[in-house]
């Protein structure tokens, strides 16, 4: 599309959007333009990708929610950190007891003086803190151990502490928002039994 | 030496004398009740209503032995403001309780039909500050219960009732859809109350009171001062319109023969109309086990990992999973409230396909330590998801707020998916409030400033 093209199509959108862009991102080019306008024209796109607060605090995108959380690490917290993630080859596997959550990472930042955590999971803040004390409290403790003045996963005080650390994201997407952990899982059998059954028709 | 060993046994020794009686007391059967909302018009007028009335709301001494009658009393913040309640201790409360039932609506998902602007006055106006409920298990002695708070509240100005709702009397005790229901309830440890098989194992007595050990081992955060926060709890009241004939419309749609039918509603329910649960009787209704106390709750889903018995999707299995293997969130038993709902209006028949415009329905009642927490989690995530039962989107069949596109999934070779599903019971309106231990009814009325 040549640059008069491009201006041509986006004065065609409704004049609303045009405003709240040039307003926003004045100095970015046509193309750019162009490309936020055509999204924030179509309602369904909007839609489908909506970003709402996931409770507490955080966004959340459909069902998925995102955590990021940076905090000063104890004297010596790395180093029992990095063993711990090398025993275990760096696999978090026994962390997918907790059903909601999607994926998760941990990076030591500023000469392995703090950790950062972040993590996407399905549905709201609480229950998703609620669901770790309940089913992996020993890995939560372990692990978040290591940071200055944790109070214990089963704390009353666990999540003001968690919450005085997390640092809500200021834009969030996901691809497929509406796919929770639950919904890969029963897609994911339904699709095995979809195939045996065409599988056995032949 | 008996009690020692009492105590002993039980790890705890809950001070009845100081407790509601509603918390421990069983709603009657059958059941007659009024609930009635009263507002503070000045502190004065309120602090004189609570001093009389700590003399008539009944406490949970001798529970164990029957009663004609009890009248219980909760507060909502709003109403602990309007009794000149010092701010260090209002500040105590939880941010929720405080904020109210209307202001929680995103959390609660009270969206469309069930949004406040759409409650029934005086719900989430701030005008609620007092709830005063009469239980009784006859007619002549709800007269006479309520008879006695209304003598109480006469010639005392300053105080407004705003509405009054009388619930019960309904043959058999069955609920609006013509169901029996109240059936599952926690026990309560320490509270002697040996309950019912099928009640699951006992919960600590903090979950549900304040001062003692909850699950978690120690007492949960308890409002300040001791005064005022020891002996009590929480209580979530809403108030529901039961959409009967839609229900009955949905039922015929989907369900050809009297059998069929009966079915099909006994798989939304999770049980049949006599309270027989799916789980013990998969194909039809059987009275004797729904009339037995003793059987009409003793279940698991065991056997039923995939819910070809009760679904997955069906209200009861929602509200109570057992041990149903979740997809998400797990922990059941923070999630256990003592429920004290009560039925208003006659129900409508099954074979009736057509509002007659009646009011009938439900008021939810569920007291708990962690009552209004546990209340925005079913909400958003057992009633108006079922993402935690691998049913995706899909909401409650009898409690779920619907879309356009609501569903209902039958599992069987092959399942059934049931489009087109309404929601079944709408909200009225509801309030948070406080239930104060007795001492701490007298200690609000003796407030002085």
């Amino acid at each position: 599309m040549t640059k008069s093209e491009q201006d041509m199509t986006l004065n065609a959108l409704p004049a609303a959007i045009r405003q709240r862009i040039d307003e926003a991102i004045s100095d970015a080019s046509v193309a750019l333009k162009l490309f936020v306008a055509k999204r924030l024209a179509d309602p369904a796109m909007v839609a489908s990708h909506r970003v709402t607060k996931a409770g507490r605090i955080g966004l959340k995108s459909g069902q998925v929610s995102e955590l990021t959380l940076i905090a000063p690490l104890k004297q010596g917290g790395a180093e029992r950190l990095k063993k711990f993630f090398a025993l275990i080859d760096q696999n978090l596997q026994g962390a997918g007891q907790v059903g909601t959550l999607h994926n998760m990472r941990f990076v030591f930042l500023e000469n392995e003086t703090k950790l950062l955590f972040a993590t996407a999971y399905d549905g709201e803040w609480d229950p998703y803190i609620d669901d770790f004390a309940t089913l992996i409290p020993e890995m939560m403790d372990y692990i978040f151990g290591n940071i200055e003045g944790w109070p214990g996963i089963h704390s009353p005080d666990v999540k003001a502490f968690i919450e005085r650390y997390q640092i809500p994201a200021a834009a969030w997407f996901v691809a497929d928002p509406d796919i929770t952990v639950a919904e890969a899982d029963r897609l994911r059998r339904q699709d095995k039994a979809v195939r045996n059954f065409l599988g056995n028709l032949n | 030496m008996v009690f020692e060993g009492i105590k002993a046994w039980f790890g705890v020794d809950i001070e009845f004398d100081k407790v509601q009686a509603a918390i421990v007391r069983m709603r009657p059967e059958p059941y007659f009740g009024t609930h009635a909302l009263l507002e503070i018009r000045d502190a004065r007028g309120g602090r004189e209503v609570l001093r009389r009335l700590a003399e008539r709301v009944t406490s949970a001494a001798d529970w164990d032995k029957p009663r004609p009658a009890w009248t219980s009393l909760a507060i909502t913040y709003p109403g602990l403001v309007a009794l000149g309640v010092p701010e260090s201790s209002l500040a105590s409360f939880p941010e929720n309780f405080r904020e109210g039932m209307a202001k929680r609506a995103g959390a609660l998902r009270d969206g469309g039909p069930n949004a406040p602007a759409n409650w029934e006055q005086p719900f989430g106006t701030g005008r609620v500050h007092l709830g005063l409920s009469v239980y009784a298990g006859s007619e002549a002695a709800w007269r006479s219960e309520v008879a006695a708070y209304e003598e109480r509240l006469a010639e005392v100005s300053g105080i407004e009732v705003l509405g009054r709702q009388d619930f019960g009397a309904q043959p058999d005790s069955v609920n609006a859809f013509g169901y029996k229901d109240g059936f599952t309830q926690p026990k309560v440890q320490g509270s002697r109350v040996s309950g019912f098989p099928g009640d699951g194992r006992e919960i600590k007595a903090g979950e549900f009171i304040f001062g003692y050990p909850s699950e978690t081992g120690r007492p949960l955060l308890m409002p300040a001062p001791d005064e005022l926060g020891r002996n009590g709890t929480f209580l979530v009241f809403r108030k529901y319109y039961s959409h009967v004939a839609a229900f009955n419309r949905f039922i015929h749609a989907n369900a050809k023969t009297e059998a069929e039918r009966e079915l099909l509603a006994a798989k939304i329910v999770g049980r049949w109309r006599s309270g027989a649960p799916l789980a013990l009787s998969p194909d039809k209704d059987n009275p004797a086990i729904g009339e037995d106390p003793s059987r009409n709750n003793d279940f698991t889903y065991a056997d039923d990992p995939r819910g070809l018995k009760t679904p997955l999707s069906s209200h009861i299995r929602r509200m109570n999973p057992r041990d149903t293997k979740l997809k998400a969130l797990s922990d059941v038993n923070i999630r256990r409230v003592i429920r004290r709902s009560t039925t208003y209006g006659t129900h409508l028949n099954k074979g009736v396909l057509v509002d007659d415009g009646q009011p009938r329905g439900l008021d939810y009642l569920a007291i708990g330590v962690r009552a209004i927490d546990t209340l925005e989690f079913l909400q958003s995530e057992w009633i108006n998801s079922g993402n935690f039962m691998g049913v995706g989107q899909e909401k409650d069949p009898m409690i779920g707020l619907q879309g356009k596109d609501g569903t209902f999934t039958v599992p069987g070779v092959p399942p059934r998916y049931l489009r087109g599903i309404e929601t079944f019971n709408t909200l009225l309106g509801g309030e948070y409030f406080f239930m104060p231990s007795i001492p701490a009814i007298r200690w609000l009325g003796d407030l002085k400033n």
